[in-house]
């Protein structure tokens, strides 16, 4: 699988993960995967919009144009109930996955 | 931040999003782009930098990729990240290529249908003549290893005689002493008539030596094949039958080994059955043994067909046929006391010299339709490339997201597949049709045709071959196309360009088709032409209302010549006396009947030294009233009269040939000829000169020819000439009751019109020349489609630049000019190849051309003329189209 698809596949995982229990922004999602990754992933506008339009599509989760007081008009995404499946059943995936990686190529944990 | 916006949108455009859709993602991207951008000048840059690295970062690229996907039709959602997609292998893959080929047929349905007609008449073509030549010429005969049947013959040319049969003391000593042969085998064909149970039966039958079967290897069905005995006089009243005549006649009557049937006026014990579809040699239906005599040299009638000992070559035949003739005739000097070393011998297999005169004409007709097929390889080719660069665009966009040159290749593949698919499918309708096609126009001479089955593999060849080519031209520049630049491959795309490259193999495509159909249209004209000088030979007679019919006398009942002369000269009367009858007559022989016999010809007072070779004369024998019934004219004296009995003196009539070679200039009436040099013979007197006589084809070489008289000259086997005011069809029953009531077991055997059988000596060369004739136009249309397709895409790439120049000022007629210059030359370019190439290929058809020249140039040029008119035409219509550019339209675009 190149790189491009890895990243992809993860991609999906942490978006669903950082909108499980509040809504954010896009500038807001790129920026909390960036500090929280200590700048190992970054997305920038070109990749990551379109992430989450697909995700939308999919009716994982859903865009909102919310207008907060004193600041500008910003589209706001929040997890849908098929969302929330899917991260679960993401969540169980990955796990078994590293797991089974880590098995066979002996990577430790830190 | 309008800037942003604006960026945005030009970025965008290439999705052609709905306003709405884009006007939001617009402004989400502009407000994050904001975001970034007082993001990165908080930190410090200058605004300059800062917008720089916030436009860095929304790659167009990655763009395209992301919004194509997610704006693209509704797609099943992708399976959990890192667990492998289960759609995505090949076959997924391949189905969905193969929906979206279908859709793009669908879309185009003139491409398509040009494109499966194209395959369609090139594999069809193709598959019909490959299966005929294999067929006919290629597949080996049903005989058990039948590569080691050869037959052979003598061969004298400068008598005129190219095949010389053997007499029996000359088979009998081959037979004894050959080393090369495991055994060689002698037959003679002859007409028999059955009769007995049911109507009388004339029919095609063969005495043969009896190891003939096991020559050939052929096992019996029922009953057993001759006995060496049987060879011998007073055993040899035995027959086999073949398994045809067996359920016609015999009704398939397992009890009929053993029993006699009337065969002429014999008895004859029936002792086997040969298997079904055997019926070698001329389609025999019966065989008896052949009374071979050590001493005979007399005459010389036999065929041969042997069997090579394994490892044996024709070579080595030959030289042991030249061997044993050379034995055979210096061992006999009292017999051949001007025999000289050297002989002159044929030895050939079998299946060759069946097919014989068919050979030559299929060999062309293979050369033509494979012509057929590279121009068809090279439409399809010229096809998918001008497809594959209209949809560069479409190509370089999925490359840009991320499609590997593989998945392009397979989509392509996919598509060339289906397209060779649907056209190896019609083409398999056009193969068949084309083989019964062939089958009905042939009635005559074309040996195993009628067996003739569509070939499979020749299907899979020609299919397998246009199919390669449309892959190699059609898939590896689109291929080579999408590696370059895609973005580059976008730009030109969307202005509808042609890369210079393509723009060259394309042409390269037209030049070809233009140099091979004008080949074939040359080759077709010559045959064409050959075909109308041999329709406007002078055969010597007039075929008109003519019709004939063979009469064979049978042994012993008519076992003297009194009693021949009487039938003869009964039935003359007979037939005379028909309602509508005008003229009628006997020969021995006929103009495009089989057989021709002939005689050694001396003339009084220049007879050949010793050593000199001897002429060779046509032997005539005809009655009173034959000249007039074929409409033969006497040149000078008079032709055979009623008073040319036996017992007057015997006279001849001559033709034109003999006249010229021996008394040019003078005189030939009452000059004397005779066809032996044994002073006992009889003198001939000459009475008469008719013209010369074509005889066997009406392009044959002028013979020597003599008519004797019939009276003079008795034959039992006979034809009748019956000149008739209107049909001569509607004679033919009236005519069978006549000879009924003179002799009820006397079969009528041959009875043809006179044109007919001509029509059928002609039958091969009418072959070939509609066949051809069909090829070339076929070549020509496929040649004016390629060069239409390719100025249309030339035309359609420049419409800008049209517009330019109108607007500009250029009138229509210099755009019109420009463009037919362009096309025409493409169209001379391939003329003068074709020339060269023509002049060069045309002395193939050599034997097949008649009193026309290989460079004939009447052909040449009108061919020539006719091929540059249609591409004329064929530019013509795509250079309207230009001078139709809008100029406002291709300035906006600039």
């Amino acid at each position: 699988m190149p790189e491009r698809e890895w990243k992809k596949g993860s991609a999906e995982l942490l978006i669903l993960s950082l909108i499980e229990h509040e809504a954010r922004h896009g500038y807001e999602l790129g920026k909390l995967i960036e500090s929280r990754s200590k700048g190992v992933l970054r997305f920038h506008v070109a990749s990551l919009y379109p992430l989450l339009y697909r995700l939308e599509k999919r009716g994982w989760i859903e865009g909102r144009w919310v207008e907060k007081a004193g600041q500008r008009r910003r589209r706001y995404y929040r997890l849908t109930a098929d969302g929330k499946k899917v991260l679960a059943a993401q969540r169980k995936t990955w796990t078994a996955f590293a797991q089974a990686i880590n098995r066979i190529a002996g990577v430790q944990h830190a | 931040m309008p800037e942003w916006r604006e960026e945005l949108r030009r970025r965008l455009a290439a999705l052609h999003l709905a306003p709405a859709e884009e006007a939001g993602i617009v402004e989400e991207l502009a407000q994050h782009l904001e975001d970034r951008f007082r993001e990165l000048v908080s930190q410090g840059l200058g605004a300059d930098e800062a917008r720089r690295i916030a436009l860095e970062e929304l790659s167009e690229r990655e763009l395209f990729e992301g919004f194509t996907e997610v704006l693209a039709p509704a797609r099943p959602a992708a399976p959990p990240p890192g667990v492998g997609g289960g759609r995505a292998g090949w076959v997924g893959h391949f189905l969905k290529d193969l929906r979206f080929g279908l859709r793009m047929l669908r879309t185009r349905p003139g491409f398509a249908a040009v494109a499966i007609l194209t395959l369609a008449l090139g594999i069809g073509a193709n598959t019909a003549i490959f299966s005929t030549v294999n067929g006919v010429l290629l597949k080996p005969l049903p005989y058990p290893e039948s590569d080691q049947l050869v037959t052979f013959w003598g061969t004298a040319p400068e008598k005129r005689l190219p095949v010389v049969d053997y007499p029996e003391a000359m088979f009998l000593s081959f037979h004894a002493r050959t080393r090369v042969f495991e055994s060689v085998a002698a037959y003679a064909v002859a007409g028999v008539s059955l009769s007995g149970d049911g109507d009388p039966e004339r029919i095609q039958a063969a005495g043969v030596s009896t190891d003939f079967f096991r020559v050939l290897r052929q096992v019996p069905v029922a009953g057993r094949t001759f006995l060496a005995e049987e060879g011998t006089a007073g055993k040899n009243n035995v027959a086999v039958l073949s398994h045809a005549l067996w359920q016609r006649r015999f009704g398939g009557d397992r009890g009929l080994v053993g029993k006699s049937i009337q065969v002429g006026d014999r008895p004859t014990v029936v002792v086997g059955i040969m298997p079904p579809g055997f019926d070698f040699p001329q389609r025999a239906e019966l065989w008896f043994p052949l009374l071979l005599e050590a001493d005979d040299t007399g005459n010389w009638y036999l065929s041969t067909v042997a069997r090579l000992k394994p490892g044996q070559t024709v070579a080595d035949a030959h030289r042991e046929v030249v061997a044993m003739s050379d034995e055979f005739f210096l061992s006999r000097p009292d017999r051949f006391p001007d025999a000289k070393p050297g002989s002159r011998a044929v030895v050939m297999p079998v299946l060759r010299s069946l097919v014989g005169d068919a050979r030559t004409p299929l060999l062309v007709l293979l050369g033509a339709v494979g012509f057929v097929l590279l121009i068809a390889s090279a439409n399809i080719g010229n096809l998918l490339l001008a497809r594959a660069l209209a949809r560069g665009r479409e190509m370089a966009l999925r490359c840009c997201l991320g499609a590997s040159s593989g998945r392009l290749a397979a989509q392509l593949l996919t598509e060339s597949l289906l397209l060779a698919v649907l056209g190896g499918a019609a083409g398999l309708l056009f193969g068949w049709l084309g083989i019964r096609v062939i089958q009905g126009l042939q009635v005559g001479p074309v040996p195993r045709l009628a067996e003739v089955r569509l070939d499979p593999a020749a299907l899979l060849f020609t299919l397998g071959v246009t199919l390669a080519a449309g892959v190699l031209f059609g898939v590896a520049p689109a291929i080579r196309a999408s590696r370059l630049d895609p973005l580059e491959g976008l730009r030109e795309g969307g202005r509808g360009g042609t890369s210079r490259g393509a723009r060259g193999l394309s042409h390269g495509f037209v030049v070809a088709q233009i140099a091979l159909s004008l080949i074939l249209l040359v080759g077709a004209g010559l045959l064409l032409r050959s075909f109308q000088r041999t329709l406007k030979v002078d055969p010597g007679f007039r075929p008109e209302n003519v019709l004939t019919a063979r009469i064979q006398l049978p042994w012993p009942k008519y076992g003297n010549d009194t009693v021949v002369r009487v039938f003869q000269s009964r039935l003359l009367e007979a037939v005379r006396s028909l309602p509508g009858v005008h003229q009628t007559g006997l020969a021995n022989r006929i103009p495009f009947s089989r057989g021709n016999p002939q005689q050694e010809l001396y003339v009084e007072g220049q007879i050949p030294r010793p050593g000199e070779s001897v002429p060779v004369i046509n032997n005539r024998s005809v009655s009173p009233g034959y000249f007039e019934a074929m409409g033969t004219p006497i040149l000078r004296g008079r032709g055979i009269l009623g008073s040319d009995v036996a017992g007057a003196p015997p006279v001849v009539v001559i033709d034109e040939t003999v006249a010229l070679q021996y008394w040019p200039g003078g005189d030939p009436l009452g000059k004397r000829i005779r066809t032996t040099s044994d002073s006992s013979t009889a003198w001939l007197t000459v009475v008469g000169v008719a013209p010369n006589v074509k005889h066997a084809s009406l392009r044959e070489r002028p013979n020597f020819e003599m008519y004797r008289s019939l009276s003079q000259s008795p034959a039992w086997s006979t034809y009748l000439v019956v000149r008739s005011g209107g049909d001569p069809q509607s004679l033919v029953a009236e005519l069978r009751r006549r000879v009924a009531e003179l002799d009820p077991t006397l079969p009528v055997s041959e009875v043809h019109t006179m044109v007919g059988a001509m029509a059928e000596s002609l039958s091969v060369a009418r072959l070939t020349n509609t066949l051809l004739t069909g090829f070339a136009g076929l070549a020509m249309l496929l040649a004016v489609i390629g060069i239409y397709g390719v100025m249309s895409l030339n035309v359609n790439g420049r419409q800008g630049e049209f517009g330019v120049r109108l607007a500009l000022g250029a009138a229509p007629r210099d755009v019109l000019r420009l463009v037919m210059r362009q096309g025409l030359l493409l169209a001379f370019l391939g003329l003068a190849i074709g020339v060269a190439g023509a002049l060069w290929l045309t002395r193939l058809l050599g034997s097949l051309l008649f009193e026309v020249s290989p460079m004939d140039p009447v052909t040449f040029l009108s061919v020539g003329a006719i091929l540059a008119l249609a591409a004329a035409l064929a530019c013509y219509v795509p250079a309207r189209r230009a001078t139709l550019a809008d100029p406002m339209s291709a300035l906006r675009r600039e």
